[in-house]
């Protein structure tokens, strides 16, 4: 009994590996003419399988480091530009109503671009995603355009937050 | 016996049950007591991803806010980004408007407006802007703080998440009567 035991189990095994061997092998021949299947323990990892690792993007130093060092350096220069701009003028002092208009518009895309990021990320939303991503380059564009009349031709950001306040 | 002692009756029985003595003339026992696999399908690698794709939609979304304890820190960073957030659309918002049509949205059609409104809507409207602006703030020193390698522990992060708290309501009463 066991010996029979035994023999279906060897039987078993044959019949495994050569389904195995006939449903992966188109899959092994492309992986293999691709040549980008690496082995890792455990068996090469084909491509288009439920073994597919998540995809990273490549790394840069422009989006990577630079880029959260620009962040800091950014909302850590609107602590002073905004405390300046709260005790002088804007009317007096419209460099600093100018630099504190780019600053906190910059900070706002890099914010917005953040939000985007996390919950409409390309790579589970490749339409709407991207589609957003310039949406919001277009729209920052336009803040700009428009934060710089409004500082040339009207009162400027300071001014009318300060008058507002006192309103 | 001595089968018995160490685990049980179940090995005995299945030695009794596998000799061939007994199970190789009975065809009914030979079957009930040699099937124990499992039923398997076997699928092509497309059928899988198939499969594996209508699991994952049907998976929530992590972090699973519906039954994520209430917790500062949490509570704190999704009210720095909502703050962050509201007040960037107002910026935004009144940015465009004035692009796009800059005798309505001036400034002195702005002061007149808000000068018109009733002192109690005035006050409300002061503390809805001044708040999100105060928390924000604060909590901006708080992750800058991180940045620089502060307030990394536990005890750290609600310690300055409270302080933040705290700040926030005194500077909002400032900011009230500035």
């Amino acid at each position: 009994m066991s010996s029979a035991l035994v023999a279906r189990s060897a039987f078993n095994r044959n019949v495994a590996a050569a389904l195995a061997r006939k449903s992966l092998r188109p899959l092994v021949l492309q992986a293999r003419g691709a040549a980008d299947y690496s082995y890792v323990p455990g068996g090469p990892i084909h491509r288009g399988t439920v073994n597919d690792p998540t995809p990273f993007p490549t790394p840069s130093k422009t989006h990577g480091s630079y880029h959260w060092a620009f962040e800091r350096l950014l909302s850590a220069g609107l602590v002073p530009l905004t405390v300046a701009a709260a005790a002088t003028s804007g009317t007096a002092y419209p460099i600093i109503d100018g630099l504190l208009g780019v600053s906190l518009v910059m900070h706002s895309h890099i914010g917005f671009d953040s939000i985007l990021v996390d919950y409409l990320h390309p790579r589970k939303y490749p339409i709407l995603g991207p589609f957003f991503t310039w949406a919001l380059r277009a729209t920052t564009v336009g803040v700009l355009v428009g934060v710089y009349q409004f500082n040339t031709n009207d009162i400027g950001l300071t001014e009318l937050i300060a008058k507002t306040w006192h309103a | 016996m001595h089968s018995t002692r160490a685990v049980g009756l179940a090995p005995a029985f299945r030695q009794a049950a596998l000799r061939p003595r007994n199970v190789a003339r009975n065809a009914a026992l030979r079957n009930l007591f040699v099937k124990r696999s499992i039923q398997t399908e076997s699928f092509t690698p497309s059928a899988e991803q198939q499969i594996l794709n209508q699991q994952r939609l049907s998976r929530p979304l992590s972090p699973v806010l519906s039954i994520y304890q209430p917790q500062l820190t949490w509570y704190g960073s999704i009210a720095n980004r909502f703050t962050g957030a509201g007040l960037s659309f107002l910026l935004y918002g009144h940015a465009l408007a004035y692009l796009v049509a800059p005798t309505v949205f001036d400034s002195t059609h702005i002061i007149e407006l808000v000068g018109s409104l009733p002192e109690v809507v005035k006050y409300a409207g002061k503390i809805i802007l001044a708040a999100p602006f105060a928390y924000h703030s604060l909590n901006g020193l708080r992750h800058l703080g991180w940045d620089i390698g502060r307030f990394l522990t536990l005890k750290g992060a609600y310690a300055s998440g409270y302080a933040v708290l705290a700040g926030t309501a005194v500077s909002t009463i400032a900011l009230l009567f500035v």
